[in-house]
């Protein structure tokens, strides 16, 4: 129980993490067509770059959430059913 | 039989009787569609940055502006530029220098106006303002400046040559 606790601590600070960085990407996106619009090229590619790194962030983030929870799981797999 | 049986675990795991379970679910659910729409947004700002890499140069023609060297200081003139398609302001400022935009305002693309009293552009639909010196953006909703026509004087008049973003 006390192991369920803390990964629901641990989770919901994780998703307001990979929400934040969502927001983060919507944002450059917004840029990035804000500067096509006004053809300032050069703006493009780091904002993709930085799009990328942060989806590679959110993807860890999942990776570690979904690995955490096959172990609590496991741990725990009467209590959860 | 064995298909429904699924889809009724499926639904009890969507839908638990226990309230700590529910919440479990929705935000591992949650994070999972978070991070494809992180994914989908990094691909969306990709795909942009590969069309303006694929996008073509434009080349311009070079255009005659019929009258503008009768314009008096501090009036402007309409001509369209580099196609039938697109209007162009002519502005002789009160100092006799030529600029040239484009009349599309980067807002709304509504047509813009030169304030001759103000010395500035104006675009009098959600009254946004634009410098005549660069076409910088300098009050209102606009965000962008207006594209500049790039102009040359030869013998036989004012030419627009070009176009700079």
């Amino acid at each position: 129980m006390h192991t369920r606790q803390q990964g629901t601590v641990l989770f919901a600070g994780i998703l307001v993490l990979i929400g934040t960085l969502v927001v983060i990407q919507l944002w450059l996106l917004t840029a990035a067509l804000e500067a096509l619009l006004a053809r300032s090229y050069q703006v493009l590619l780091p904002a993709t770059v930085a799009s990328v790194v942060l989806f590679g962030f959110n993807a860890a983030l999942l990776r570690y959430v979904v690995i955490f929870d096959a172990k609590v799981r496991r741990e725990e797999p009467v209590e959860r059913r | 039989m064995g298909d429904d049986s699924q889809i009724e675990a499926r639904w009890r795991e969507d839908f638990p009787v226990r309230w700590d379970a529910d919440h479990y679910l929705t935000r591992r659910e949650l994070a999972k569609f978070l991070t494809l729409g992180s994914g989908i947004l990094a691909c969306a700002t990709g795909a942009l940055a590969i069309a303006a890499r694929e996008s073509p140069r434009e080349e311009y023609p070079a255009l005659l502006i019929p009258s503008a060297t009768q314009l008096l200081p501090g009036t402007s003139l309409l001509f369209r530029y580099p196609t039938v398609q697109d209007p162009c302001i002519l502005i002789k400022t009160g100092s006799g220098e030529l600029k040239a935009y484009s009349q599309v305002c980067t807002h709304l693309s509504c047509a813009v106006r030169y304030d001759a009293e103000g010395n500035t552009i104006a675009c009098p639909c959600h009254r946004g303002f634009f410098a005549v010196e660069d076409g910088r953006p300098t009050g209102g909703p606009p965000t962008r400046g207006l594209p500049r026509v790039v102009l040359q004087a030869r013998a036989d008049g004012i030419y627009a040559i070009g176009m700079e973003p």
